[in-house]
């Protein structure tokens, strides 16, 4: 593409009377691009401005006005390449005069005075002119033999739901089910929580009329008995193999080699092929992940339900509770069976169950933690079974200890309707014992409403323990990726298929695939239903986007996809090991094998990349790289007190967000910092801050989300990667006798712009003591 | 540490308290909100919080026991405060109730005081006894009941001799003392156990002269009804309760000082309207009339608060008392023979069921709550 430039300098919303809009203009003028100003672009007058320029060939706008964030589609024109420099939320609003006064005439004359807000957006302009000097128009990648048929793994409420979901919006469906029968655990209990209006009484299951309705869609096929034995490929374009279960085939996945298999006797790495050779070896009678099956069958999307399975207590885990000691102590699943025969009788002796005790919360160490896996629903459920003892005798009497009674939503009607039920009694309070009391049992609890400790005669004991998700056990999807079978286990899930709980429902660490149901977490049929239908949107959306050739997840729309330059690549698997989503294969001698369809375009890859061969159409290490170098590093010999420059690169998602809310609320910080946006701070290339550092720059901090526990990143763990790059910086930095203390990395999140000042300028006038960069001026 | 006390819930508790009017006991959600908002709750061991759970749990003798719940002037500022509409007032006036049953023997009269439907059975007994005990001495002569009373003067000892009605209300009067004594023999002695058990109290026994004295410093304030003007939702109620109270006292001296004057100085009624204790006599009965009306009143305007059978038995009792008092003296005055003798017969019944059903009706908390209130001051209870 011939790029034809024209640059925009926006004078309202205060950057007019804020800047020397002149000036501003000549530092493009100078490089030679035509200015155009305008006293509001965005309005009807300015967008037919821009418009008509580029009616008339011009195809690279750089536009200084406003944050990117704000009055995207009225600047976004078809086959055009947009810059937004921010001079508004970025420069004149978090600089204001009263607190950066403009430089008067007289003192404009001494060449040694400087205004900083002019150099901070003339600096920003220089910046977005070297940024779209390298930036190219994206295109889109097209998947081959594109396909839009959705597969649901699991037959239970959730994968029924999103079957039927994904049919009625005309999608072509299969199911597979392990078992023999599609119902899954809704087709195995005698009474389900209440789904609708008043929410307050116990409804008979409702499977059997949603199979009935499964079964009027021609467009789903269903495969009981059945189970997946590998996803291949990419959105769009899975190829997968379908197995009986507990065969084993050549088409089984593969598993990558264990860490300590991985490096020879002297405990040093092996190389690509001989690893490779290891691995095949290891996955002996499997197909390589990149062999496709050629009887495998074609998907485009997979929706992941594959439900839950009741938690096994460890041998002598609840022992305090009486569990495998007194066999009238039972989990919630086990009375559910019961229940499902008919009226509730002990294990023991099948006599009548009149007296039933409830424990939600194990209430070991003086802990009132709840029962793994456990959640709302175990709530729930407890209020139900209690009620089926009610159901069952009429003088019948359910107790429920509890730390938490968690009814969410609605189900609090539900909640309240077993509260009242004169037979059923609840409190909190921590169960200290369960013992033997002739053939019934005595429980002993501590702490409750009723007083310190008390004791209740029962026939039979109930544990609330929880849901353990499919995927806690196996891989269960199977894919064969590189990474692995299974969704990478980041040490935060709990064997849970999520990727970000909160942000991104439905969303698993791997791209076209979405989980619904308790894979998820623990949840009621009703939260299922609704959970399916979220999930069957998110395949289909996965569907659309893949079609036109954009991402789908987080960075919904973009275009762009890495782009590897393979004559340089040195196969040392960085891309393929750090991908957060498992995006990248590699072949046997270790070249990545790109899947751009399953790339989340968050650019991990082009940060970890130490031969900086991977790189985005619109986003490249020459990108940000030019842009950092284009800004201008004062020295003592152009001002006897020459200003410092700080670089930050600030994570998109979150910071930047937040820096653009900070300057609307008029906050300021300091002037000397210049700002880059980068996708993820996994995406940042340690050149670049040894390129700041060594033209001048003072000093570099990355501004990005929270990681741990509470991870903030939309792309799981790209704070956590730079956190880890950045300590290895530090090495370098002392060899080149540089501080390590020069380059920082804070976390922040999307509300806190307010703490945004104190972060900046803390980091600003550590540098100022350390003081300036001995490179500047070479 | 505590005791660790064994929980048996008793689900004919729970379903008998809810019938006298604790039917939302179980919304409640333990938050506490009702001992809080209780202007006259303890700051120890506060109610009726604790009682909500404990009466939702069907621990009757922890309730019943409960001389707490004999604190309670049932003010309804919890029932309006509580976020889950468990109404804490009801419940404890239900509880009171079953309480009353508990402690009044025999306890099959106190279901049927507490029972509707045994209404007109009630009204019954002291048609029948009045009329039967009456008939059965005219057998022997003694002609005590005269259904044509001549003279004059209307003098209602002609129709229904002071005798025949001392005779059959004497017995009444000290029958109904009886059932209270055996009932506070029982109470005393639960209410001291629970307070021991549940903590409120150090005192291991009770000292007999400390109580009286103790009670002694406790009826002043009731009289002035000092807790019930405390109160916040149901403060004007502490008026028509007053008027009713008061009352009832005064008509009680009155009976008192005609009863000395006719045995004593045989000096028979009717008497004359100068005199003062007539206007005694007068006051308090309209007192009981329009106390009794505005209590009426208020229970039929009051929408947070339940008004059960027990309640309208007892103020609509009063009313009638005191309006078929007056009208019998009204007519007697007015001169309507016919009618004056019969509301007199039928003033006699309604004295008569005040009389003989007080220890199992509402009003037994005259007694109880006395008792119960003498009790924490005795055992400093704040």
């Amino acid at each position: 593409m011939d790029k034809k430039y024209g640059v925009y300098i926006c004078e309202g919303c205060g950057i007019g009377e804020s800047l020397d809009i002149a000036a501003l203009s000549g530092v493009a003028e100078e490089e030679g691009y035509s200015v155009k100003t305008h006293s509001q672009f965005c309005g009807e007058a300015g967008v037919e401005l821009l418009k008509k320029d580029v009616a008339e060939g011009t195809n690279t706008i750089v536009l200084a006005a406003c944050s990117r964030r704000v009055f995207f589609d009225t600047f976004r024109f078809e086959g055009c390449i947009t810059e937004r420099c921010n001079i508004r939320e970025g420069v004149v609003w978090s600089h204001p005069r009263t607190e950066y006064p403009k430089l008067t005439d007289e003192e404009k004359e001494d060449e040694d005075n400087f205004d900083r807000v002019q150099m901070m957006a003339e600096d920003y302009l220089r910046m977005s002119l070297a940024r779209v000097e390298k930036v190219k128009l994206p295109e889109p990648y097209a998947v081959e033999n594109f396909t839009r048929k959705i597969l649901v793994i699991g037959g239970g409420i959730t994968g029924i739901s999103a079957a039927i979901d994904a049919a009625k919006a005309g999608y072509d469906v299969t199911v597979v089910e392990k078992e023999k029968y599609i119902g899954g655990y809704a087709a195995k209990i005698r009474k389900q929580l209440p789904f609708e209006e008043p929410y307050e009484s116990l409804v008979p299951p409702i499977i059997q009329s949603k199979i009935d309705e499964l079964e009027k869609y021609s467009d789903i096929s269903i495969k009981t008995n059945t189970v997946v034995a590998r996803v291949a490929g990419e959105p769009g374009n899975f190829t997968v193999t379908f197995k009986k279960p507990g065969e084993k085939i050549e088409f089984d996945v593969p598993y990558p080699l264990p860490e300590e298999m991985k490096v020879d006797e002297n405990g040093k790495e092996l190389d690509a092929e001989a690893l490779h050779e290891k691995y095949m070896e290891y996955n002996k009678g499997r197909r390589d992940i990149l062999t496709l099956d050629p009887n495998g069958e074609h998907f485009g999307a997979v929706v992941l339900a594959a439900g839950w399975t009741p938690y096994k207590p460890k041998e002598g885990e609840f022992s305090h509770l009486g569990f495998g000691d007194i066999p009238d102590v039972v989990t919630n699943h086990q009375f559910e069976e019961i229940a499902a025969k008919g009226p509730v009788v002990r294990p023991s002796d099948g006599k009548a169950a009149k007296s039933v005790v409830f424990i939600q919360s194990p209430g070991l160490e003086k802990s009132d933690v709840d029962f793994d896996y456990a959640g709302a629903v175990t709530s729930l459920v407890a209020l139900k079974q209690a009620k089926y003892v009610r159901e069952d005798y009429e003088d019948g009497k359910s107790f429920i200890f509890y730390q938490h009674m968690r009814t969410p939503g609605l189900t609090e009607s539900f909640y309240r309707s077993t509260q009242n039920d004169p037979g059923i009694f609840m409190s909190k309070g921590s169960v200290a014992s369960v013992s033997k009391n002739g053939d019934g049992v005595f429980v002993e609890a501590e702490d409750t409403l009723l007083g310190d400790r008390i004791k209740v005669k029962a026939d039979m004991v109930v544990l609330g323990t929880g849901m353990v998700p499919a995927t806690a056990h196996e891989p269960v999807v199977n894919l064969a990726y590189r990474q692995g079978p299974a969704f990478r286990d980041v040490g935060l899930f709990k064997g849970y298929s999520d990727s970000n709980f909160i942000c991104f429902p439905y969303e698993t660490q791997r791209t076209g695939i979405y989980a619904a149901g308790p894979v998820r977490r623990s949840m009621t049929m009703e939260e299922s239903m609704e959970d399916a239908a979220g999930a069957a949107l998110k395949a289909i959306q996965c569907l659309e986007s893949t079609s036109r050739g954009v991402a789908v997840h987080p960075r919904s729309g973009d275009m762009t996809f890495p782009d590897f330059f393979f004559q340089r690549c040195t196969q040392c698997k960085r891309c393929t090991d750090e991908c957060p989503f498992g995006a990248i294969d590699d072949d046997a001698k270790g070249t990545p094998k790109p899947n751009p369809a399953r790339c989340r375009r968050c650019g991990t890859c082009m940060g970890a990349c130490p031969e900086r061969i991977i790189n985005f159409a619109d986003y490249s290490i020459d990108s940000i790289g030019s842009m950092l170098k284009s800004v201008q590093v004062p020295s003592e010999d152009d001002y006897t007190e020459p200003p410092l420059r700080i670089l930050g690169l600030v994570c998109e998602n979150d910071a930047y967000p937040a820096l653009d809310i900070t300057g609307l609320n008029g906050l300021s910080y300091s002037a000397d910092v210049r700002f880059i946006p980068v996708r993820c701070l996994g995406s940042v290339n340690v050149i670049w801050i040894k390129d700041a550092l060594s033209q001048g720059m003072d000093g570099v901090f990355l501004l990005g989300c929270k990681h741990g526990d509470d991870y903030q990143c939309h792309m799981v763990k790209g704070s956590e990667l730079a956190s880890i790059r950045m300590k290895k910086i530090g090495e370098a930095l002392t060899s080149l006798a540089l501080e390590t203390e020069r380059v920082a990395q804070f976390e922040v999140a999307i509300d806190e712009y307010d703490k945004l000042p104190t972060i900046i300028n803390e980091f600003v006038a550590s540098i100022e003591e350390i003081g300036p960069n001995p490179f500047k001026g070479f | 540490m505590t005791e660790t006390y064994m929980v048996e819930p008793d689900l004919e508790f729970i379903k008998e308290v809810g019938l006298l009017g604790a039917e939302d006991l179980k919304k409640c959600y333990q938050c506490a909100t009702c001992s809080v908002a209780c202007p006259i709750s303890p700051d120890h061991k506060p109610f009726p919080r604790k009682e909500m759970i404990a009466a939702s749990w069907g621990m009757k003798d922890q309730v019943v026991k409960n001389a707490d719940i004999w604190l309670c002037h049932n003010c309804g500022d919890c029932t309006t405060r509580c976020p889950r509409e468990a109404k804490p007032g009801d419940v404890l006036a239900a509880l009171r109730t079953y309480a009353i049953q508990e402690y009044a023997v025999p306890k099959k009269l106190g279901k049927m005081v507490n029972d509707p439907k045994k209404l007109p059975v009630l009204l019954a007994v002291p048609v029948v006894l009045l009329l039967m005990v009456g008939l059965l001495l005219k057998m022997f002569g003694i002609h005590w009941l005269n259904f044509s009373p001549s003279g004059e003067e209307i003098v209602h000892a002609k129709f229904f001799s002071t005798w025949l009605v001392d005779l059959i209300f004497i017995p009444t009067f000290f029958f109904a003392i009886g059932v209270f004594v055996l009932g506070l023999k029982r109470f005393v002695g639960d209410i001291h156990e629970e307070a021991l058990k549940s903590g409120k109290t150090d005192k291991k026994k009770i000292d007999p002269k400390g109580f009286i004295e103790a009670l002694v410093r406790v009826i002043p304030e009731i009289l002035k009804h000092k807790k019930f003007s405390q109160c916040g939702e149901n403060a004007d109620r502490a008026t028509s309760h007053m008027m009713v109270l008061y009352g009832f006292i005064g008509l009680f001296i009155v009976t008192n000082i005609f009863f000395i004057t006719l045995y004593v100085f045989g000096i028979h009624g009717p008497y004359s309207q100068l005199n003062p204790v007539k206007w005694l006599a007068n006051i308090a009965g309209v007192a009981l009339v329009i106390g009794a009306a505005l209590m009426i009143k208020d229970r039929l305007t009051a929408t947070e608060q339940a008004s059960t059978y027990k309640d309208w038995f007892l103020v609509v009792l009063a009313l009638l008392l005191g309006v078929t008092g007056m009208l019998t003296e009204m007519t007697r005055l007015g001169g309507a023979a016919g009618l004056s003798y019969t509301i007199y017969f039928i003033h006699l019944v309604f004295v008569w069921a005040l009389f003989a059903y007080v220890p199992y009706s509402k009003l037994a908390h005259l007694v109880y709550r006395t008792v119960a209130m003498a009790y924490a001051e005795y055992t400093e209870r704040s």
